[in-house]
C-alpha cells in the first residue's frame, strides 16, 4: 500500500468516526429511554395487576377506574373551561 | 458562561450613544453586553441584554419588538431605558407607537398589568402583584412543601424563587412562577420516577391538580384567592457517582453535603426549606455569576446532561405543541358536524360491533355518530378541550359515548386504557384516523399495543393515514412512511388483513384542507 492509498484509508477511517459517534449516541440514548419504560411498568404491575388479581368484577372496574383518574390529565375538562 | 462576570459589576458605568424608537422596536449603539429594562411609564415591561439578545445592523444594534408585545404597542408611553443592575436610566423619551391616540398599558383583559419574564412570556409578574395576592402563593408554596414531605421526600425552592429568596428575600420581579424541587433518596433513575409516581398520588389524594411533565417533574396547579390558576412545578432530581442532575436544567459536580441538613430562607417574610448550603446549587442553576441580577438570563444546558434528562425522563409530551399551533390556525375550529368516511366505512363492514374506540377522537364527531347507532362508543384524546363539547352532548341525549383523556407517550395511560377497554362487550373495534402522522415512534407502538389488547380475538384496527408523498408535506402532518409502520405491526404480530390507497377528498384533519392521498389499513391480531 503506498502512502497515498494509506494516507486517504486514515482519512476514510476518520471520516466514518463521526458516523459511529452519531450511532452510539443514539445507542445509549436509546437504553437510557428504558428508564422511564420501566418505572411505567412496574407502576402498572404494582399499582393495577396486584390489586385486581383475584378480585370480583366490580372491584376490578373500581380499580382500573381509580388508575386512570391517578394517571389522567387532571385539568378537570369536564367541570367546565 | 465565558468567565466574565454577568452584569459586569464594578465595571465601568453603563452608557447607550444612540437610541431610536419606532414601531420596528429600539435601534441602539452602545458597548459592552448587560442587561437594559424596558420600561413604560415606569414599569418594567421586559428585559434583554445588549450584545446577546440584539441583531447588529451597520454600527447599529436592533431590538426588535417582542412578538407577544406588539398588539399592545400603539399609543403614547414614557420609554425608559434603564441599567438593571445599577438601576441608572440609560435613556427617557416620550414616544408614540403606531397611530394610538392613548397611553400604551400593557394589561390583562381584568386590567392587571403584564410584563415578560425571562423566557418572553406574557404573564403577571410578581411585580405588579400585590402583597395580598402574594400570600395565597406563600400558602401554596408552604402546602405543597408540607405535602411533598409527608409523601418522603425532602423538598426546598428551587430555581428562581430560590435565587430571590437568598439573595433578596423575596421574588423575583421579573419571575411568574414558584419553583420546589427535591433530590431523590435513590441513585437509579427508574426508582426515582417510581418515587415521582407516588408523589403525585400523594398530592392528587390530597386534593390538588397535577399535570405531569415528564417522569421526574410535574406541576401542582393551585386557585389563588383572586380565582386566578397559578402552577407550582415540582422538579425531582437525584444524586449519581458524585453528580447532582435536577429536572430542568442541572447536571453539575456536587457534594451530598451541600444538600442535608437543609437550611432555611426568608422569602416574602416567610420561613422555608432550602438546601444545606443554597449557593452551591445556584451556581449549579445560573453559574458562577449568580449573584448579579439578570432578568433575561437564559439557561444554557449543557447538551450531555440535557441528552441525559431528556433520555431518563423526557419523552411523554410529544406532539402537544404542534396540535396547539393546529388549533391556533384553524382559529379553534374543529370539525364536529359531519362523520369521516372511515367511521361510515368501518361500519358498513362490521354490522356487529358493540365497542367502538375512536384513538385521538379530536372533536368526537364519530364517537357520537357510532353512539347514536347503539354502538357503545369510547373517544380517547389528549386534547380534552376538543372534546369537551361532544362529552356534554352526550350526557345530554343520555348516548352511549365516553370520553377519556389518554397519552400515547405514556404506556401507563395505555396499558390502562387497554386493560379497561378489553373487558367491553365484543366485537371490539379500535379506529385511529390521522393518528398515526401526530405521535413518534413510540406513540405509534403504543397505538398498536393497545390496539392489539382491545380488539385481539375481538375485532379490528381501521387506520387511516397520508402515506409518504411529496404533497403530505404542505398538509401540515408529516408523511408516514408506511414501509417502515408495516414492519412495526408485523412486529407486534399484527396482519394488514385490507389496504387501500384512496384518492377521495375529505377534510382529514383540522386546519389541513387539501386533497393529499391517503391510505387505509385494516389490522387483525389472532395470537
Amino acid at each position: 500500500m503506498g502512502p497515498m492509498s494509506k494516507l486517504s484509508k486514515h482519512y476514510r477511517d476518520l471520516s466514518r468516526l463521526g458516523d459511529r459517534l452519531a450511532e452510539m449516541e443514539a445507542e445509549i440514548q436509546e437504553c437510557r429511554q428504558v428508564n422511564l419504560r420501566l418505572a411505567e411498568l412496574c407502576d402498572v404491575m404494582m399499582e393495577l395487576l396486584l390489586p385486581a388479581a383475584d378480585r370480583d368484577d366490580e372491584a376490578v372496574e373500581a380499580i382500573l377506574a381509580r388508575y386512570r383518574a391517578d394517571v389522567n390529565e387532571p385539568l378537570r375538562w369536564r367541570s367546565g373551561d | 458562561m465565558d468567565g466574565t462576570e454577568p452584569g459586569g459589576a464594578g465595571a465601568d458605568a453603563h452608557a447607550l450613544s444612540s437610541v431610536v424608537v419606532s414601531d420596528e422596536g429600539l435601534t441602539l449603539r452602545g458597548e459592552g453586553d448587560f442587561p437594559i429594562d424596558v420600561m413604560f411609564d415606569d414599569r418594567r415591561i421586559f428585559s434583554f441584554w445588549l450584545q446577546r439578545d440584539t441583531v447588529a445592523r451597520g454600527a447599529d444594534i436592533v431590538h426588535p419588538w417582542p412578538p407577544v408585545l406588539r398588539r399592545f404597542l400603539d399609543g403614547t408611553t414614557e420609554l425608559a431605558l434603564v441599567d438593571h443592575v445599577s438601576g441608572d436610566p440609560l435613556h427617557v423619551e416620550t414616544v408614540r407607537l403606531g397611530s394610538g391616540e392613548g397611553r400604551i398599558t400593557v394589561a390583562d383583559a381584568q386590567g392587571n398589568p403584564m410584563g415578560l419574564d425571562k423566557s418572553l412570556r406574557l404573564s403577571r409578574l410578581f411585580t405588579s402583584r400585590s402583597a395580598e395576592h402574594l400570600e395565597p402563593l406563600l400558602d401554596a408554596i408552604g402546602t405543597v412543601l408540607t405535602a411533598l414531605e409527608e409523601a418522603g421526600v425532602k423538598p426546598f425552592l428551587a430555581y428562581g424563587t430560590l435565587l430571590g429568596a437568598v439573595r433578596d428575600g423575596t421574588f423575583i420581579g421579573h419571575d411568574s412562577d414558584a419553583d420546589l424541587a427535591y433530590v431523590s433518596a435513590h441513585q437509579h433513575p427508574v426508582d426515582a420516577v417510581m418515587e415521582s409516581f407516588r408523589l403525585h398520588r400523594r398530592l392528587l389524594a390530597m386534593g390538588y391538580e397535577v399535570v405531569r411533565h415528564s417522569g421526574l417533574a410535574f406541576k401542582v396547579i393551585v386557585r389563588e384567592s383572586d380565582g386566578s390558576l397559578r402552577g407550582l412545578d415540582v422538579f425531582g432530581g437525584l444524586m449519581r457517582e458524585g453528580t447532582l442532575y435536577l429536572m430542568g436544567e442541572v447536571g453539575h459536580p456536587f457534594s451530598e453535603e451541600w444538600l442535608e441538613p437543609r437550611s432555611e430562607v426568608t422569602l416574602a417574610g416567610r420561613v422555608f426549606p432550602a438546601p444545606h448550603a443554597p449557593e452551591h446549587l445556584l451556581e449549579a442553576m445560573y453559574g458562577p455569576g449568580w449573584r448579579v441580577p439578570d432578568p433575561a438570563y437564559k439557561f444554557e444546558t449543557p447538551e450531555a446532561v440535557r441528552r441525559r434528562l431528556t433520555g431518563w425522563f423526557r419523552g411523554t409530551r410529544v406532539g402537544l405543541d404542534a396540535r396547539w399551533e393546529r388549533l391556533q390556525r384553524t382559529g379553534g375550529h374543529v370539525p364536529d358536524r359531519e362523520p369521516s368516511t372511515l367511521v361510515r366505512w368501518m361500519l358498513e363492514r362490521e354490522p356487529d360491533v358493540r365497542t367502538a374506540v375512536d384513538v385521538g377522537c379530536g372533536s368526537g364527531r364519530d364517537v357520537l355518530w357510532l353512539a347514536r347507532r347503539g354502538v357503545d362508543a369510547w373517544g380517547l384524546d389528549y386534547f380534552p378541550r376538543d372534546f369537551r363539547a361532544a362529552d356534554k352532548r352526550a350526557a345530554k341525549k343520555g348516548l352511549s359515548a365516553t370520553f377519556e383523556w389518554m397519552n400515547l407517550d405514556e404506556l401507563r395511560s395505555v396499558l390502562v386504557m387497554g386493560a379497561t377497554l378489553s373487558r367491553k362487550p365484543g366485537p371490539r373495534i379500535v379506529l385511529a384516523r390521522h393518528v398515526l402522522e401526530a405521535t413518534d415512534t413510540l406513540g405509534r407502538d403504543n397505538l398498536l399495543r393497545l390496539a392489539k389488547m382491545v380488539t385481539r380475538g375481538s375485532g379490528r384496527l381501521y387506520l387511516q393515514m397520508r402515506s409518504s408523498d411529496p404533497e403530505s408535506r404542505r398538509a401540515g402532518l408529516p408523511p408516514l412512511a408506511l414501509a417502515r409502520f408495516r414492519a412495526q405491526v408485523e412486529s407486534l404480530g399484527g396482519t394488514v388483513l385490507e389496504e387501500q390507497g384512496l384518492d377521495e377528498h375529505e377534510q382529514p384533519v383540522a386546519g389541513a384542507a387539501d386533497a393529499t392521498p391517503f391510505s387505509r389499513w385494516v389490522v387483525t391480531w389472532d395470537r
